[in-house]
Parts: structure tokens; C-alpha cells; sequence
């Protein structure tokens, strides 16, 4: 199954089939770092931090989410305010800037372990090929998850205004394959 | 022991400026008695004493004319009638009461005038006296400036004895007992023998004599009501969502409006298509209106959204458009023939400047800000052929009335003013502008019931907000003491802008350019406060305070700056400059609270700031922590001298109120403009203070002084100083432009 | 579309995204829940679907998936929930407009947090925001709802 999958998704490139390089491995990696230290996705993956984050969202640098709001152990916000109190489990909404984000999803952060906010690049690759320290991902898991997560899927076409990173889910999703394909290297 | 006074009803009615002997004002106009306006729809059987009371079979009705926009205005009006009246107040209806010239402001006038309330001069009493003139001359029917407790002290009472006593001559008329073994209680009068008549079932009997014209009020000792913990009459309703607010009115038929004009405000509009608007589902009808449009449609967001899809061909705005450039004329300003007043010019200052070694300049600005009450403007109106009703939020029913009946081609007496609680205002209902939107509206749609609401964006980009402003200080220090305070404040006036768009004259010097600091009981060698005003720009008002909402912050500042260049204790130095008791006492009773001098601690810092405005001295001190995530404002003090507390638990709530909106404007909020447009169209960019940056607040009110004063808005100067001041304290920086949030992170 | 509010069943015809406040309050004539801003900064507009609280400005009405109670069928005057009760006995409200949504909040934050902390109830009430300053009274409000609700 995860063969195949590798093999889709890199097919149609000029790698298609063939034994993937470190180099092209490592430009790969470079690419998805570059969406994975984008605040669209740094926002969320803040580790042991109770707030999220509102980069990109033009309330300046290094602001937390506003209102106050904690993440509390749950990451959901139960033991306090929710997050879909504003985040409403919604499919196909587009909200104008300011307005809350919805997805067909429940909103939360991601596990603690995988905190990338102010992450460098080699302290990412490193979590991201561990699956002791990226909850328990295969590499052919987080591709699996680019292509199947809303928030994803939303991280890369907010709307309102709102910055997204470079690329597209599907681009994402190879790059992983690829860097996969090679071993997973890191600098 | 307690003054028993006499007051004849002829002086209750024309107001408390005849017993000041204000009499070279006009004394023809003393002379007229007022109108009751509760006579015009006095049902048979019916009886009314005065304009603040009214008695039918059904039930006792107290008017409380000055609106409550949340500071409990209702509830305290009540509670001094029923002091004197003797009923309960779940037993009775409150009513607003209509529009009428009765219901005029006697004090607020003064705010206007360069009287220090400190000051007992005969010019100070002269100048009260006239703003009841004035108050009475125009109808001047106005809620604001911290005037329902002054204003109404003594005439709710009155009017409330008077009712009583009326009743009692009613009860006696009919028993044949004499008035002298009757006596009252919730709201009935009790015969010798406890039998118990109760008010309403004398009514009939009351309307068929005259009110009785002297009454005693009681002495404050006596009192059941007044100077105990109250629960406001509103707390239910607003506890499970029953209050009815503007926004919530409903009628049958009503459609639903709302109105979208340019954003460059003064602007104005030369066209619009509003074809696709139009075809959307709900629309009802696009219209023309002054400024812009309006969409009518069978529900709020639908009109919402049409309005968004009129292309609105737009004029750009009059007025210096860009914040940068309004600041550039605002530091323009510290000319000779911009200077508007200088009410404090004690010493010499000049003198005292040059012959000093070290001159210590400072520059501050404060920024526009916004009201953006919770309810955005809203309005219920219906016009027929000979009668237009308003329901709505206002602290301005009078001049509301007026513009009504000219927009509508009617008479005022045609226009019916329906008063509703109004979803905070903290200014922004000194204002009709959404009346007149919505009386266009009606004109184009008559016998129809419109309510019509504005978007958040709408309110908050057509504000007429607190203007922002400039001082410049310079001091000198010498032997541990402040020799010199020398401060320049240039700003547009509040004053001349807001009376203009009500039709009145602004005569004479703006003092609300220099209010709450020209006027404080500080008594340095040389001192000089001098206002200079800005040529108008964005039209502006009054605000949550007024013009001491920012001179607090300018004056205390700076005032720190010198004391600390002096190597004074802040606290200690403004008490040896004080030479007024009763302010003395709330900066003694903050010191006190707040432990003033002990060691704040490792990385803490406190900050104390006064002022004195509406009459009341107030005091606070700000205690800060530096830490990772910032400042952290720990814990306010406040102390303020009112006079008498008539209501310790709402005094609390104003006052703390009061500081929680003089910090979160201070730390968080700025409107600036680009093109005439606010920045800010919604409360992401304009938060003011949420809960978990709200201190603790410890609140103390002091009864030392003879006059009672209102305590809705002098919680709100010192604030942002003391917080100024205890990051200072704190961090050694010290912030001369707000809002601080530009320069410090708050945790 | 059906909707289930207070216990009642309507069926109204409104656009799929026409957020449920202006269903509420102009479709069906419930005007406890307040328009305050429309993008979920003020929180003036909180009811609850199934117990959660969610404010309403943002809940498009094509996505509703449970029953709504709103303030009004939350308690009413005679009959009030604990923590209306404790918004009352502490005279919470000044202008009073928030409150509708502040007491919504609280309601479903103490279903779901018996037992706050200080911090936990100022995370949990900071999304609503209260112009007039009432910050202290809901901070004891709360506190005192608490406790009433474990029968302390």
C-alpha cells in the first residue's frame, strides 16, 4: 500500500520510479520547511505553548492569538473556552479577515511534541523522520495527512486575506514522498 | 445634625438657580412655570404633581428623564423619589418620560464654563446659577457630564415629597382626619389605625386638588433608600436577556434597514448602482440618503450584504485624511492666534523657566478614539401622516425631536420620542445622526415600521470620536520641590464641534481643550496651563469623560516627570502641593490602600496618578509587574470624593467601570485615518480591555465634600497615568504617546 | 431547514449561510442573543448547540447540528439558572448588552469545568468582550455560580 502511494505521488515527476537522491531529498526537505515554518502552520504548532499564534494576520509580529484564549491540556480549550465556540466545525466557509476560521473539522492544536514555532530547519527534519517524536507519523503518514487534512487543506487557501506558504497541498505531499523516497535526510 | 429645608414649590420648579439668586439672568423666565408634560394624556381619574410622578388606579409611575445607557441612571432617579415618595420600586412603574422642555439639565452647562469646581467664588456660584438658566432656557433635556446626580438630587426628592404630601392632603380630604396623624409607607397612606390607603386608590381624589407647595425632606440619617446598597431595577431583565434595547424592538409589518455611507467621513456620495443589490434575495428597496445609502430589506444580514454590493460612487473626505497630517497640524498649532484660553497662569512661569539650570521638555500625543458601544446605532421608526414615533437608545431627545420633525416636514409636537435603554454610549448617543438616517428612510417609506441597524463596521468607521491631541511641557525643579509646570495642550474642540451639529452656539473659549488640567487644586509657585485650538478636522465629541479623558494622562505624566526629576516621592510631593482638603483625603486614602512607599518588589512598580473632574477628586494607584509576556497590571486603587454615596454598589461598578475604560483605551485603542477613513472597523483592531488583562480593582469613595457629584466618568482621567506611571516605575521607561501597547507588550 | 431552539421545533427558509443570530433574532423573533460585531470578537451573540457554547454570528444556518438554547431558554426571571442567579446577586450588568452572551459562556463553561481556576475562568471569559467594564462581577460571578452549581 505505502509503495504505491509513493509511487502516485511521485508520479509524473522526473523522479517517477527512480531511487530518490539525498541532494534531491535535501531540496525537497529545504521546500518543506519552508511551509512548515510558515506562520499559516506555525500558528497551530506551537508545542508546550498554551496560546496559538496570529502571524500573518496583520495584528504585527509575534502576537498571540487574541481574546485570551488557552489551549489548556486538552489543546481543544475545554477546560476553559472551546475552540469551536468560534472555530464552527463547517465545511466550505470562507469568513472575511478577523473573523474566526472554519473548517470541516473539529478545531484543536496539533500534539505538543510537534512544535515547530521558531523550530530550525534541522530540529524539524529531525521530529518529522521520528515517529517517537512526531505522534507516531511514518513518513507515508504525513503524506497521507497533507492530503487528507482539512486543516491543510485550509492552511494553503484561508481566504480573507490571510497569508498562506508556498505551494499547494498536492506539491506538499510529493515533496514529503520525495524527501521519503530518499531516506528522509537531514543537513 | 442635619439642615431641614423648606422649599417652596415655586423654586422646586424653576430649579435649584433661584435659590442661588442667579436673578440678574432673565428673571421674566423665572416667572413662567414650567409645563408638566404628563398633563397632555392624564387619563380621568389620573393624577400628576409634578413632571416626575404620575398616579392612576392602575399603578404609582416615577419619570426618570435622564437615559440610562448602563450607569444605572434609572435606578438612582427612582430611588430618590421613592426616598421621599415611600414606595417600593418592584411595586411601581419607572418610565423615561417624553421629550419636554421640563426635563432640562441645571448643571451641565457649568462643565462648559472655566469654573474650578473647587472654586466657591461668587463668580463660580454666578456661572452654576446661569448653567440652570441655560439648562432651563433652552430645554437643554441632556444626559451626560457626570450631571443626573447633581442635577437631580434635590428636585426628584422634592418631587417625590411633594407627591407624598399631596396624597396625605387627598387622604385627609377624604377621611376628614387631619393631614398631621397620617403618615406613609410603600406606597400607601396609613390611617391612625393602620388602615392603609393605598396611593393609587387615592388618585382620583389627589387630581382634584392642588399639589401642595412646601414640603420637608428628610434628613439623611432618615433616609431607607438612598445611601444603602440597592439592587438596580434592571438587573433582571438583563440577567435573562428580557431588557429591550433599540436593536431589539419589534412591530408587526416592520422591515429591516440598515444604511452604509462614506467611509471618508464628509465625503458624501454623487451616485450609486445598486442593481445588483437589488436583485438579491430580501431586498426591499435601495434609497438615497445624505452620505450614502440605504437598503431596506426582510432581514438585517440581507440588507447587510446587499449594501455591500451597491457601488457607491464616493467623494473623497474635506478633511485632512491622513493621521500623520492630522498630528502635523495638531503640533501646528502652539501659536498666538490659535490660543484659545490660559485659565491658569499663576507666578511666573517664564521667569521661573529662564532662571532655571535645567528646563525639563516633554512632548505626548494621544490619539482619536472611538465609543463603539456594544449596540450598534440603531432605530425603530414609524412615520404616518401627522405623527413620527422614534423608539431608540438617547441621551438627547430634545434635539432629537427637532431634527426629526425637519427632516420629516412635521411639527416637534407631531414627533414622539420613545426612550429605550441603550447598549452602552459612553458619548456616542450625544449624537443623532442615526436618527436622521433613519427618519430619510421613513420619509421614502412612510407607514411602514423600519428598524434600522448599522453593521459594526458602519458604527466604528462613523464615529465622531474623542479628538486626539498634543502637549508640550516644559518644568523646573529645585530643592526637592516642583518650581514650574508650564503646559501647552493643542487640540480641535469637543466643544464647538458637537454644539454645531445641535444647531447651538459655542461661544468663547473651548474648556474642554484644557479640562482636568487647568483646573487642579495644585498650588505651584508657577504654574500655567494654556489651550490652543486645532481648526476643526473629523468632526469630533465628547467621550467617556471628556476632554479630561486625555489632559488626565497629559497633566499626570508630566507631573511625575518633574517629581521624579526633583527626587520627590510622587505621592508626598502632590500633597504638599495640594491645597485642597477634600482632594487631599482620596490621595491619603489611595496611599493608604495601596501601601505607598513599602517595596513593591522585585521587577513591580507602582504608579499614582489624580484628577479632578465633574467635581470629583480622584486618585488612583497602578501596580505593574514586568514579566516575560510583559507588562502585567496587577491590582488599581482607587479613591473618589463624591459628596454622598447614594449608592454604594453601582458607585463601585461606575468607578471601577471608569478605570477598566481608562486603561484598555490607554493600552490598546487608537483610531487613526487614511483618506478620511478609520482603520479600525471592528474590535479586533480596537479591544479596549478584556478580562484576563483586567486587575483587581479596590474602590473607596470618600464623603468629605458639601456637594454631591456624579461618578459615571471620573474613574476614567487618572487611569492611564497611573499605568503610565507605574511603568516607569516599573521599567524606567517612560511612554509619552499612547497607546502604550505601540511600545510595551502587556501580559 | 429545521431548527430546535429552547425545545421548540421551527422550520424557517433562509439562506444556507445566513449565520443563526439573524435567524434567531430576525426570522424568529428571539432577540436575547445581540449583534455586537459579526466576526466573534465581542462574543455578545453566545448561545448554545448541544450544551457548547458557539456564538451564533458565526454558526451558518445550513450547519447547525444540534439543539440551540439560547438566554431565553436558559432560565427565565422566575425560574433562573444558577449562574443568572449569581449574575443577579452580584448586579453583574451595567448597560447590560454583553451579558446575555457572558452568562451563555458561563453557563457552558462550568457544564464542562465544575471546578475552575482563577486563570481557567479568565481564559474562558475573555472572548467577550464588555465595553462598560464589568470584568470583577463576572470574575465573582462566576466563582459564586461554581460553587452554587456543587451544591457548596
Amino acid at each position: 500500500m505505502r509503495p504505491v502511494l509513493f509511487a502516485l505521488l511521485i508520479a509524473g515527476t522526473p523522479l517517477a520510479a527512480q531511487n530518490v537522491s539525498r541532494e534531491e531529498g535535501l531540496a525537497a526537505w529545504e521546500r518543506i520547511y519552508a511551509v512548515a515554518s510558515h506562520p499559516r502552520c506555525t500558528n497551530c504548532h506551537v508545542g508546550a505553548q498554551e496560546e496559538p499564534m496570529w502571524e500573518g494576520l496583520s495584528y504585527g509580529r509575534g502576537t498571540a492569538h487574541g481574546i485570551g484564549v488557552k489551549a489548556d491540556e486538552s489543546r481543544i480549550g475545554a477546560e476553559s473556552m472551546p475552540c469551536r465556540t468560534c472555530h464552527v466545525t463547517a465545511a466550505g466557509r470562507e469568513t472575511p479577515a478577523h473573523a474566526p476560521a472554519q473548517i470541516d473539522d473539529a478545531w484543536r492544536l496539533p500534539p505538543v511534541e510537534l512544535d515547530w514555532l521558531g523550530e530550525s530547519s534541522a530540529a524539524l527534519c529531525a521530529q518529522l523522520r521520528d515517529p517517537e517524536r512526531n505522534d507516531g507519523h511514518e513518513i507515508t503518514d504525513l503524506v497521507d495527512h497533507l492530503t487528507s487534512s482539512p486543516f491543510v487543506a485550509w492552511g494553503f487557501a484561508p481566504g480573507g486575506g490571510r497569508s498562506t506558504p508556498p505551494g499547494s497541498p498536492v506539491e506538499m505531499a510529493r515533496d514529503v514522498a520525495l524527501w521519503g523516497g530518499a531516506g528522509a535526510p537531514c543537513k | 445634625m442635619g439642615r431641614v429645608r423648606t422649599i417652596a414649590r415655586r423654586s422646586f420648579l424653576v430649579g435649584s438657580a433661584a435659590i442661588l439668586g442667579g436673578v440678574a439672568f432673565g428673571t421674566y423666565l423665572y416667572k413662567r412655570e414650567v409645563e408638566n408634560p404628563l398633563e397632555a394624556d392624564l387619563a380621568p381619574g389620573a393624577a400628576t404633581f409634578n413632571p416626575f410622578v404620575k398616579i392612576d388606579g392602575e399603578a404609582v409611575t416615577l419619570i426618570t428623564p435622564r437615559a440610562d445607557v448602563g450607569q444605572g441612571a434609572y435606578s438612582i432617579q427612582a430611588h430618590l423619589i421613592a426616598e421621599e415618595l415611600d414606595v417600593d420600586l418592584d411595586s411601581v412603574r419607572i418610565e423615561p418620560g417624553p421629550p419636554s422642555p421640563a426635563y432640562y439639565n441645571g448643571v451641565v452647562a457649568a462643565e462648559c464654563m472655566p469654573i474650578a469646581a473647587t472654586s466657591d467664588s461668587f463668580m463660580a456660584r454666578t456661572g452654576r446659577g446661569a448653567s440652570d438658566v441655560v439648562g432651563k432656557l433652552i430645554g437643554l433635556q441632556l444626559t451626560g457630564g457626570s450631571s443626573t446626580v447633581p442635577d437631580m438630587y434635590e428636585r426628584l426628592r422634592v418631587a417625590g415629597a411633594v407627591a407624598r404630601e399631596t396624597l396625605i392632603a387627598a387622604a385627609a380630604k377624604q377621611t376628614g382626619l387631619p393631614a398631621s396623624e397620617l403618615r406613609t409607607e410603600q406606597g400607601a397612606v396609613l390611617l391612625p389605625d393602620e388602615t392603609r390607603l393605598a396611593y393609587t386608590d387615592l388618585a382620583a381624589v389627589a387630581a382634584e386638588i392642588t399639589p401642595v407647595d412646601e414640603v420637608t425632606l428628610r434628613d439623611p440619617p432618615d433616609w431607607r433608600h438612598l445611601g444603602k446598597p440597592h439592587m438596580r431595577t434592571d438587573m433582571m431583565a438583563k440577567s435573562t436577556g428580557t431588557q429591550t434595547y433599540g436593536i431589539d424592538m419589534t412591530m408587526d409589518g416592520m422591515v429591516f434597514a440598515t444604511t452604509r455611507t462614506n467611509p471618508a467621513l464628509g465625503g458624501g456620495i454623487v451616485g450609486f448602482d445598486a442593481s445588483e443589490a437589488e436583485a438579491m434575495r430580501g431586498i426591499k428597496a435601495v434609497l438615497p440618503i445624505s452620505g450614502g445609502i440605504a437598503v431596506v430589506a426582510d432581514n438585517t444580514w440581507r440588507a447587510f450584504q446587499a449594501a455591500q454590493a451597491v457601488a457607491c460612487d464616493w467623494v473623497p473626505t474635506p478633511y485632512i485624511g491622513e493621521t500623520e497630517k492630522q498630528f502635523e497640524e495638531v503640533a501646528g498649532s502652539f501659536t498666538e492666534d490659535r490660543q484659545d484660553s490660559r485659565f491658569k497662569d499663576e507666578g511666573d512661569v517664564l521667569a521661573a523657566l529662564d532662571a532655571a539650570e535645567d528646563v525639563l521638555e516633554a512632548e505626548y500625543r494621544i490619539p482619536y478614539l472611538a465609543h463603539a458601544p456594544l449596540e450598534p446605532m440603531s432605530a425603530m421608526v414609524k412615520l404616518a401622516e401627522d405623527r413620527l414615533d422614534i423608539w431608540t437608545g438617547t441621551q438627547i431627545p430634545r434635539f432629537m425631536q427637532m431634527s426629526a420633525a425637519e427632516i420629516a416636514g412635521l411639527d416637534k409636537e407631531q414627533v414622539h420620542i420613545h426612550v429605550l435603554v441603550s447598549g452602552g454610549s459612553f458619548g456616542r448617543r450625544l449624537e443623532d445622526d442615526y436618527v436622521r438616517q433613519a427618519v430619510e428612510i421613513a420619509v421614502q417609506m412612510p407607514d411602514t415600521p423600519i428598524k434600522m441597524v448599522w453593521s459594526r463596521e458602519e458604527d466604528m468607521t462613523h464615529d465622531f470620536p474623542r479628538p486626539l491631541a498634543i502637549a508640550r511641557a516644559r518644568g523646573a525643579v529645585s530643592d526637592g520641590a516642583v518650581q514650574a509646570f508650564d503646559l501647552s495642550i493643542a487640540a480641535p474642540s469637543v466643544t464647538a464641534s458637537s454644539l454645531a451639529r445641535l444647531g447651538q452656539p459655542a461661544i468663547g473659549p473651548d474648556v474642554a481643550i484644557v479640562a482636568g488640567a487647568w483646573d487642579q487644586p495644585f498650588q505651584i509657585p508657577n504654574y500655567r496651563v494654556t489651550g490652543y485650538r486645532v481648526p476643526p478636522m473629523v468632526p469630533v465629541s465628547s467621550w467617556r469623560s471628556v476632554g479630561a479623558s486625555g489632559n488626565g494622562f497629559l497633566h499626570e505624566s508630566f507631573m511625575d516627570e518633574l517629581c521624579h526629576a526633583a527626587g520627590v516621592d510622587p505621592l508626598e510631593e502632590r500633597l504638599r502641593l495640594c491645597w485642597h482638603d477634600s482632594s487631599r483625603k482620596v490621595l491619603e486614602a489611595v496611599g493608604e490602600m495601596s501601601d505607598w512607599g513599602s517595596d513593591p518588589g522585585p521587577g513591580r512598580g507602582r504608579g499614582i496618578a489624580f484628577t479632578l473632574a465633574f467635581g470629583v477628586p480622584t486618585a488612583q494607584v497602578c501596580e505593574v509587574t514586568q514579566t516575560e509576556d510583559g507588562i502585567r497590571i496587577d491590582k488599581v486603587y482607587v479613591a473618589a470624593e463624591v459628596g454622598r454615596v447614594l449608592d454604594p454598589v453601582n458607585f463601585e461598578a461606575q468607578l471601577a467601570g471608569g478605570v477598566i475604560w481608562g486603561l484598555g483605551h490607554a493600552m490598546n485603542c487608537e483610531i487613526t485615518y487614511e483618506g478620511g477613513v478609520a482603520q479600525q472597523d471592528n474590535y479586533h483592531a480596537y479591544e479596549g480591555l478584556r478580562l484576563h488583562q483586567t486587575p483587581q480593582i479596590e474602590v473607596r469613595g470618600l464623603e468629605n465634600g458639601d456637594q454631591i457629584r456624579g461618578i459615571g466618568e471620573p474613574g476614567v482621567p487618572p487611569a492611564a497615568p497611573a499605568l503610565g506611571n507605574a511603568i516607569f516605575a516599573a521599567t524606567g521607561t517612560r511612554i509619552r504617546a499612547l497607546p502604550f501597547s505601540r511600545q510595551v507588550d502587556f501580559a | 431547514m429545521n431548527l430546535t431552539v429552547n425545545g421548540k421545533q421551527h422550520e424557517v427558509d433562509v439562506e444556507d449561510d445566513m449565520p443563526l443570530l439573524w435567524v434567531l433574532r430576525d426570522e424568529l423573533g428571539i432577540t436575547g442573543p445581540k449583534y455586537g460585531c459579526g466576526i466573534a470578537q465581542c462574543g455578545a451573540c453566545t448561545v448554545h448547540v448541544d450544551g457548547i457554547a458557539v456564538r451564533s454570528c458565526q454558526l451558518a444556518a445550513a450547519d447547525v447540528d444540534g439543539e440551540i438554547t439560547t438566554i431565553e431558554g436558559l432560565g427565565t426571571p422566575d425560574a433562573l439558572h444558577a449562574v443568572q442567579a449569581a449574575w443577579v446577586e452580584h448586579q453583574v450588568a451595567q448597560c447590560g448588552y454583553c451579558q446575555s452572551g457572558q452568562i451563555m459562556q458561563a453557563a457552558s463553561f462550568l457544564d464542562l469545568n465544575p471546578e475552575p481556576t482563577d486563570d481557567q475562568i479568565d481564559a474562558a471569559m475573555s472572548g467577550n468582550l464588555c465595553r462598560c467594564g464589568t470584568y470583577p462581577r463576572i470574575r465573582a460571578a462566576v466563582k459564586t455560580a461554581a460553587s452554587r452549581l456543587q451544591g457548596v
